[in-house]
């Protein structure tokens, strides 16, 4: 179990806070070996694990239930004390203040004050984060909305089902604007549509340089969002990579085409079969997902009554996908006040990127395609993604450069 | 310090919602008055109000202590088993500041509580004697025996003279040759000193017990001494009455004649109840001008017995020295400085134990405080034979512990009226304060090394 610890690790020792880490999360030889309660070891939950996740991505921590995913979380976090080896987050240690300051987490369930109702949640959250009162409430109700919980702001946490206290959760993670979002299974007792909705902001996230590190056992939600992934297995990670690196089947091709005639169906299965290739012709299905959303947005259209979280099923997927967008800008538009946090700031490196407001603004309200579409078009820079200069430079000019492309086709 | 706050807002919050607050609220707010109707003390007026007190504030005390306990054991044990402390540890907050923001909270709570229990109880023992038809004579007693603070002069010890006494008398066996050979020379001078103390306020037929204070200020001259005794006999009469005469005033004055005496000195002759607590008013103008007052008891030779008033609740001279509502506020900031340190107790004791074991704790702990001067008697003796183990070991542990009873008893004080002294007061809670302190560090110090999530398999 003991293995030699590389030189960079004994470096960041003592340049810990003061180093520009170009990782969002870096472990060295991480272990966590579980004990009994005579102190006699037990369980290796996470063994050696050198893990590495770049500033700027979706990483997903995949595997079975026991896998030591969420172990790895709770390590990174301060919440477990590693057996041995070290975490940086973001370039420190967590248990740094000014390193949480950065940090929005969401627990494996939304382990909620009862007693108190959502705003009072969230308003509590972002008094941890030393926001100020008018911050605090501008990102409560941009929250709720988002959530799609604003009509039940008063309600206490106790009376909210699993599903709607985990959408506080969720809330209660962004509170504070995070550089760095740790989800551990934020899809666990969503509905579809929130499901659907957290990948939109898990992306939407990433597009604004946020770096995410998700942790899931349902795989085709971390398929949909994740840059990288990693799939874990007794402690270890199995596999590391792109998520085509990991899926993309080489000795296979597949042709999806209009309806086609029986005769030309023949046709392409000859010249196939030439080839000495296997061949199969079948109606794709429609994704349950879609087609489930599909139906609630026509009861919701209805007007049928419901008790639970109220989502904008009535807008069409770009336009909620500028609504996400919205309430992100309103996230990271209020300022804050406080002396406190603006020295953290200062103090700590950042890359998070400041969007020209008016630039979003105009992207999310016109409604021209054309303004919105670029946005979900901006292609992640994953090589580049390591060098935080580079990521900011990149997505500031992507939006200034469209903004600059949509003046000029107003004017002319 | 937002943060602290914010956290303490939280635990308030949630404690307020509590149904436990709730309830202890709800029987507070229907016993109290209930209390104030039924209490009927010796059937005097002063009897009504000093059992309706002494109920009412002993009820509020013992209620606000067990909630104390419940709130501050469950609030930061229930985060950490409910995991709730995931998302807030994880948040820009150190875990001190988390630990202090939880005692903080149940300690708002106490404060509000604290505020609305005792203006009740003020409230209605001031109305108590309007309530109910009470006279003139007793409306007076009331002001001058219930309605005031008074404050206590009390017996005093030489030790060195009583150690002299019961060493002469040793020698003097020794001399003799009638020392008991079997028995160890401490127990002998434990016996001899016990006697010397019993001894120095004791007289026989026709003798005289004489008591002598200094720096005596009344708040006014034209205000009552209050003279309370409790005397035993060394046989006690058939009807259990004892016969005297008390002289009170400025004793130095009778050595140069009646042209010499500038205060007065009186003289009241009595038949009291032995072992009975009895009170009597003299004029406080018997005090001298630089503060001088002896009393003294002559012991008539009609009653054929010794007179023996006890150490330590035989005699005592109270006078005005303060108003009710500035004692009142002083025994409320006493009880709260006990509620402070059960609120940290019950938060420390959670940074490394669940929610039964800390209770179960911090119950025992509260009841040794109740008892407190019977455990530090019990391991004082104990003590004694083994010094050196004791004093580095039981002994920090016993002087954490808190003291609820004797001097520590709000009750003790509104009930008779004594003036808690501001010096007294501010040591009492100066220390209380500093013990939670100390709980608060080592919590400190354990919640900050304690991983939250872990795991025993």
């Amino acid at each position: 179990m003991e293995s030699a610890l590389p030189m960079e690790f004994y470096l960041k020792r003592v340049f810990v806070v003061s180093e520009k880490s170009q990782f969002a999360v870096e472990t060295f030889g991480l272990t966590k070996v579980f004990g009994d309660w005579w102190g006699r070891s037990r369980v290796v939950a996470v063994e050696d694990l050198n893990l590495k996740v770049n500033r700027n991505e979706v990483f997903g921590l995949l595997g079975p239930n026991g896998s030591g995913k969420t172990t790895i979380i709770k390590m990174l976090l301060g919440l477990l004390h590693p057996t041995k080896g070290r975490a940086l987050v973001l370039g420190g240690v967590s248990r740094d203040p000014k390193i949480t300051a950065r940090i929005g987490f969401l627990p494996e369930e939304s382990y909620l004050y009862p007693y108190l109702n959502a705003r009072e949640t969230l308003d509590f959250y972002g008094r941890l984060f030393g926001l100020n009162s008018k911050v605090r409430a501008s990102r409560i109700d941009a929250l709720l909305d988002m959530v799609g919980l604003a009509g039940m702001a008063s309600r206490p946490i106790g009376t909210f089902s699993k599903g709607m206290a985990r959408r506080i959760g969720l809330a209660q993670a962004l509170i504070n604007d995070p550089e760095l979002l740790i989800l551990d299974e934020p899809t666990s007792g969503l509905d579809p549509i929130g499901t659907k909705q957290i990948k939109d902001l898990i992306v939407e996230l990433a597009k604004r340089g946020k770096t995410v590190l998700l942790c899931s056992h349902l795989l085709a939600d971390a398929e949909e969002v994740c840059d990288r992934m990693a799939i874990m297995y007794g402690g270890h990670i199995q596999r590391l990579g792109s998520v085509d690196e990991l899926l993309k089947q080489t000795n296979k091709r597949q042709i999806t085409t209009g309806v086609l005639t029986e005769d030309a169906i023949q046709k392409i299965r000859s010249i196939v079969e030439k080839q000495g290739s296997e061949f199969e012709v079948s109606e794709p299905m429609q994704r349950l997902e879609s087609y489930f959303i599909e139906v609630v947005r026509q009861a919701h259209k209805e007007k049928r009554p419901t008790s639970g979280a109220v989502n904008r099923l009535d807008a069409t997927q770009a336009e909620a996908t500028a609504a996400v967008s919205d309430v992100l800008d309103r996230l990271v538009s209020a300022k804050v006040e406080t002396q406190k946090q603006a020295e953290i700031k200062q103090s700590v490196e950042t890359i998070a990127i400041e969007p020209d407001k008016s630039v979003l603004t105009k992207l999310t309200q016109s409604s021209d395609e054309n303004l919105t579409t670029p946005v979900s078009k901006i292609e992640k820079p994953a090589a580049e993604a390591q060098n935080p200069e580079n990521i900011k430079k990149n997505i500031l000019d992507e939006l200034v450069g469209r903004q600059g492309l949509a003046e000029d086709e107003k004017n002319g | 310090m937002g943060r602290i706050w914010a956290v303490a807002r939280n635990t308030f919050v949630s404690a307020i919602r509590m149904k436990t607050a709730i309830v202890f609220m709800a029987m507070l707010l229907i016993l109290l008055p209930i209390l104030s109707y039924t209490s009927t003390g010796d059937g005097t007026a002063i009897g009504r109000v000093q059992s309706f007190v002494s109920y009412g504030m002993g009820l509020v005390s013992f209620l606000l202590s067990m909630l104390t306990i419940v709130v501050s054991c469950y609030t930061l044990s229930s985060d950490v088993k409910h995991k709730r402390v995931y998302s807030v540890v994880t948040k820009p907050i150190r875990r001190f500041e988390f630990v202090i923001g939880k005692a903080m909270g149940v300690i708002l709570l106490d404060l509000l509580l604290l505020a609305v229990f005792s203006a009740v109880i003020y409230g209605l023992t001031i109305y108590m004697p309007r309530f109910a038809k009470t006279s003139d004579e007793e409306l007076v007693r009331l002001k001058n025996e219930f309605f005031t603070a008074r404050a206590s002069l009390k017996m005093t010890i030489d030790k060195q003279e009583i150690e002299k006494q019961a060493y002469d008398v040793y020698n003097e066996l020794v001399r003799t040759g009638q020392l008991d050979e079997s028995r160890s020379r401490e127990s002998v001078m434990t016996e001899l000193r016990n006697a010397a103390k019993y001894n120095m306020y004791a007289a026989g037929p026709g003798g005289m017990v004489l008591w002598e204070f200094q720096r005596v200020k009344p708040f006014d001259v034209n205000e009552s001494l209050f003279i309370r005794f409790k005397f035993n006999a060394a046989q006690t009469p058939a009807d259990k009455n004892l016969y005297g005469v008390w002289y009170i005033g400025d004793s130095r004055q009778t050595q140069g004649g009646p042209e010499t005496m500038k205060t007065p000195i009186y003289q009241i002759p009595r038949k009291d109840v032995v072992d009975t607590m009895q009170e009597f008013e003299v004029p406080a103008d018997a005090v001298a001008a630089d503060g001088y007052l002896a009393v003294g008891f002559y012991n008539e030779p009609m009653n054929n017995t010794a007179v023996i008033f006890p150490i330590e609740d035989g005699f005592e001279v109270l006078y005005k020295a303060g108003g009710f509502g500035g004692n009142f506020i002083s025994a409320i900031l006493l009880m709260l400085a006990r509620l402070v340190f059960l609120a940290c107790l019950g938060v420390s004791l959670t940074t490394w134990v669940g929610f039964p074991v800390a209770i179960l704790c911090s119950l025992t702990i509260f009841f040794t405080g109740v008892i407190n001067g019977f455990v530090v008697q019990s391991f004082d003796y104990l003590g004694q034979n083994m010094a050196i183990f004791y004093n580095v070991t039981i002994k920090p542990v016993i002087w954490l512990l808190p003291k609820f009873d004797q001097n520590y008893n709000v009750n003790k004080y509104l009930i008779d009226a004594r003036m808690i002294k501001y010096g007294f007061l501010a040591m009492a809670a100066g220390v209380l304060l500093l013990k939670s302190l100390i709980l608060l560090l080592v919590g400190f110090l354990i919640f900050a090394k304690r991983e939250l999530a872990k795991v025993v398999i």
